[in-house]
């Protein structure tokens, strides 16, 4: 899949998995931050997006440290799921 | 037992902020589904969590809880229940492997009484009763109890059931809900078993002293019988105990729901009281659900409120009284019966 349509997917994903009511994942730019300043999100939706990462992707987070590296923006997560994505 | 001073309840009709039940909303595919507000009260990260019975108990409830209570006491069947199937449709679904837990979380019974203390931020007493068709009324009976030993305090006591699809289809397989179509007071004139789903959330304040109140619970009684006479027994001990003159009952609201099964019990109860007494009938507009009587009891305030009820919910046109004693009866698949006794103050 080309790097473009997969960020396309992923920001689909994260509004389902998130259930964002009120953000159209077109609206999610690709260097907005997840946590924090930007779409907001907490600790519980970083569980939820480790969750996604397995599900969709075949990607198992351990490191917590590993996850705040991944989990920073779409640019961050779509870097690591084309180099560790086994599905 | 205690004074209601504020009452909230959403549910199938507009019985929130705007009320109006005079128009009924009628049953989709047997469904009642409650009327949802914008939970404007409700911040919007916390908000999308949510499943629907805690996004209306918490709904209602923030209505109320802006008035201090010292603890909240609810009454739930099934709390979070389609929340609770997704989470375990999830466990099967990805083989017992990573699950999320937002589902999880909302699922439990008392995910809405916690709810509404974090958001309100009460630190009080916060309990769930959740006995099935008798959860609110053991509800009723902890914040009576609770108000007996604490006649200063107030406490917040809802009543919540959602219909979820899980539930639907299993009760629908057991013969609870009707096959054919019904749709207003038609509900009562099928003479086939089962009832239509409702759903809702009526929160109320209880307190121990009569200053700006509206209505009074005077006494409560649950029991667990199949025999309609013994209920019916019951219900003459329970007026004799409570209500000087069986005619001194301005309406008996019945729960009565369709289900030709479950006629007997309203029709013994009825036979109790004298001839003049009217009769109103409720669940055309809430459908039928494990704390109905929660319903019954927000209706039963409008009532005094007004001192008039919509046509479409009276049985029997019978003389008009001023609405001063309501008795609610209403039974949960002919097990579980309660009568709550309630006065206009």
């Amino acid at each position: 899949m080309e790097r473009e349509a997969l960020k396309a997917q992923l920001k689909k994903q994260i509004v389902e998995f998130l259930n964002l009511m009120q953000v159209k994942p077109e609206e999610i730019k690709d260097d907005e931050p997840l946590f924090g300043e930007g779409l907001g999100l907490d600790s519980i939706d970083s569980i939820e997006l480790i969750v996604l990462l397995n599900r969709e992707y075949g990607i198992d987070i351990k490191d917590p440290k590993e996850g705040r590296k991944v989990l920073v923006d779409v640019n961050t997560m779509v870097d690591y799921i084309e180099a560790h994505r086994t599905k | 037992m205690f004074y209601i001073h504020d009452i909230a309840c959403i549910s199938p009709q507009k019985t929130f902020s705007e009320i109006d039940i005079e128009h009924l909303n009628c049953p989709v595919g047997g469904k009642l589904p409650a009327i949802e507000p914008a939970y404007e009260g409700i911040p919007l990260n916390i908000l999308r969590r949510m499943g629907k019975a805690v996004r209306m108990g918490v709904g209602a409830a923030l209505t109320i809880a802006k008035q201090n209570a010292q603890g909240i006491i609810i009454g739930t069947a099934n709390g979070g229940m389609e929340d609770c199937i997704r989470f375990l449709n999830q466990v099967i679904d990805y083989n017992e492997g990573v699950l999320t837990p937002t589902n999880f979380v909302q699922s439990t019974a008392n995910a809405i009484a916690s709810q509404i203390g974090l958001l309100t931020s009460n630190r009080g007493y916060n309990c769930t009763h959740v006995h099935r068709g008798l959860a609110f009324e053991n509800a009723v009976l902890d914040t009576a109890m609770l108000l007996s030993e604490n006649p200063s305090h107030r406490y917040l006591l809802g009543g919540i059931d959602e219909i979820s699809a899980y539930n639907y289809n299993i009760e629908f397989l057991d013969g609870w809900f009707k096959k054919e179509k019904v749709a207003g007071k038609s509900l009562y004139q099928a003479n086939t078993k089962g009832t239509i789903a409702g759903e809702g959330s009526v929160m109320l304040l209880a307190g121990k002293h009569a200053n700006g109140a509206s209505a009074q619970l005077m006494a409560i009684r649950m029991l667990h019988a199949d025999d309609e006479q013994y209920i019916a027994g019951e219900l003459k001990g329970f007026m004799a105990e409570h209500v000087s003159d069986a005619g001194d009952i301005d309406l008996f609201l019945s729960g009565e729901n369709g289900d030709a099964r479950l006629q007997k019990y309203y029709d013994a109860c009825e036979a109790v009281l004298y001839k003049n007494v009217p009769v109103a009938h409720f669940k055309h507009a809430s459908g039928e659900y494990a704390t109905v009587t929660a319903f019954a009891l927000w209706l039963a305030c409008q009532a005094f409120q007004k001192q008039s009820l919509p046509q479409h919910f009276l049985k029997y046109r019978r003389a008009k009284k001023d609405f001063r004693k309501i008795l609610i009866y209403n039974n949960y698949h002919g097990m579980q019966h309660s009568f709550m006794l309630i006065a206009k103050v």
